[in-house]
């Protein structure tokens, strides 16, 4: 396989963006990925575009070949990928295959979701759709109830509290404050989320044990990259962040069929897949984003990753190294629970907010010393996931 | 109306299945017996969570869902009647109305404490 990289990096700040339609927040994103590589009118071989809910929100299909048309990438190959919540990691990690393989040099990868012009029953209703049809959709289970269940088993195993989930949305809300993209400008604290008599209002529950400000927002967004050879890195007179290592791994699509449902073996393998192939640990990572839709995830995917023993995550939490001047630092750009959801953006966004970190461009909400940096992206309640590891290279 | 859940036990290796795969989860085979597993049915609450952010078209304030493993090893989600519940609490299952859609009514597992 052929070294590749990432030639340019592109995100629009997620949130509510009435004045834009879908179409308009992919052509804007892909655009800013191609002249942040500075690659002029040079041809595109392919364009993946990740998205899960055009066709159920906004009644559109065949996305990506919409895309070639509005971006005048003709003949480019195009692409539309839905793998769930996970449609953006996928849509990078096709791109990756196809560059690696030497059939394409360069290619667009663009994830895009509008999701705030729907009333909210009905966007939590297309996400549910995911679930399991005949055993879980049928009995009105929601992503945030099936965190809910997910939660009380792994904080009861693991000693992990509501305070320690209170303080991942609030070390996140802070971060969000750093980064000029992320759609919750806020910050919050313990006293007004959790120990005020009025927290019960201000946080009220949403899923049991899981409350308001443990779950992400609903967002619009968009988020690109442009892949190609490592070698062109130096041409376009770029830095070379080079995708080191791809890993996917799926899981059983209904919870109750897991023999337990506290591990997320997906999130383990997809990890471990990606370390082998970039020959490195997690000791070596330098700046980690992962997918925190729900506060506890950030925990348990951190740890299924193999960044703290099982258990340890939330020590880590309570010691700040996962902040911003920690020793392993999680979700610097306020992560989905401030950045925002925008599902079939998020996995690219991912990768972009490292991109950034380790080219030294992430302003505000840059770490020290980012020489590589991991991505997640867990789709379904963790059925399909895919782990990306950059590397800065000298 | 249904008294009895259809769950699939592995013609190799014995595993029992609920929700079908076409392949068993355990050692692939391709082969089941049906068995007709008789409701109302007693089994242990292993999670729950309840539910203030409603889908589609319930009308209830809240919602409390729950996995319950029987007897026989069969795990399955369903709605629980009373929020009143703990993890690890006996519950007794039926088979209700969970839900419509677009008219059409779909039933499932109702949980009750035992």
């Amino acid at each position: 396989m052929r070294k590749v990289a990432i030639l340019g990096a592109g995100m629009i700040p997620f949130g509510r963006r009435d004045e834009d339609t879908l179409m308009d927040m992919l052509a804007v994103t892909g655009l800013k990925a191609m002249d942040d590589a500075g690659i002029g009118d040079r041809p595109i071989d392919a364009v993946y575009v990740g998205n899960m809910g055009a066709p159920i929100l906004e009644h559109k299909t065949g996305l990506a070949s919409a895309l070639v048309d509005r971006l005048c990438l003709f003949p480019a190959a195009a692409e539309s990928i839905e793998n769930g919540p996970a449609s953006g990691g996928s849509a990078v990690k096709n791109g990756f295959l196809a560059v690696a393989s030497g059939y394409c040099d360069l290619v667009l990868v663009v994830g895009a979701e509008k999701m705030r012009d729907t009333i909210v029953w009905k966007g939590t209703d297309f996400v549910a759709t995911m679930t399991h049809p005949l055993v879980e959709y049928i009995y009105g289970v929601t992503l945030p109830s099936m965190a809910g269940m997910f939660a009380r088993l792994y904080m009861e195993k693991y000693g992990v509290t509501e305070e320690h989930l209170a303080k991942i949305a609030i070390k996140n809300h802070n971060n969000g404050l750093l980064n000029p993209y992320a759609h919750i400008h806020m910050r919050i604290t313990l006293e007004g989320i959790l120990h005020h008599p009025h927290a019960k209002v201000n946080n009220p529950v949403i899923a049991s044990p899981l409350r308001f400000y443990d779950m992400c927002p609903v967002s619009d967004g968009a988020a690109a990259v442009l892949l190609g050879p490592a070698e062109m890195a130096k041409e376009l007179k770029k830095p070379e962040i080079a995708i080191a290592g791809i890993g996917q791994a799926t899981d059983t699509h209904a919870l109750q069929d897991r023999d337990d449902p506290t591990d997320l073996k997906a999130v383990t393998i997809a990890s471990q897949k990606a370390f082998a192939m970039a020959k490195l640990k997690p000791k070596d990572i330098n700046v980690v984003q992962v997918h925190d839709a729900f506060t506890i995830l950030e925990i348990a995917e951190s740890e299924h990753a193999g960044f703290f023993k099982k258990g340890e995550g939330a020590k880590a939490l309570d010691e700040g190294r996962t902040e911003i001047g920690g020793d392993i630092p999680i979700n610097p750009d306020g992560g989905l629970k401030a950045r925002g959801h925008p599902v079939g953006a998020t996995g690219v966004a991912n990768v972009v907010a490292i991109t950034w970190q380790l080219r030294g461009e992430a302003g505000d909400f840059q770490v020290k010393k980012a020489e590589n940096g991991f991505a997640l992206n867990f789709g379904g309640f963790g059925n399909n996931v895919i782990a990306t590891i950059l590397r800065r290279e000298a | 109306m249904s008294d009895k859940l259809t769950v699939y036990k592995c013609k190799k290796c014995g595993r029992v299945m609920y929700p079908w795969h076409d392949r068993c989860l355990k050692c692939k085979g391709r082969e089941f017996d049906e068995i007709e597993m008789p409701l109302p049915a007693t089994g242990k609450l292993l999670t729950y969570s309840q539910l203030f952010a409603l889908p589609w078209r319930f009308d209830v304030r809240f919602l409390t869902l729950g996995i319950v493993e029987f007897k026989n090893g069969v795990r399955a989600m369903g709605q629980l009647k009373t929020p009143d519940v703990k993890v690890g609490m006996q519950v007794k299952a039926t088979w209700g109305l969970v839900r419509e859609i677009r008219g059409e009514k779909l039933y499932g597992l109702k949980f009750e404490p035992a």
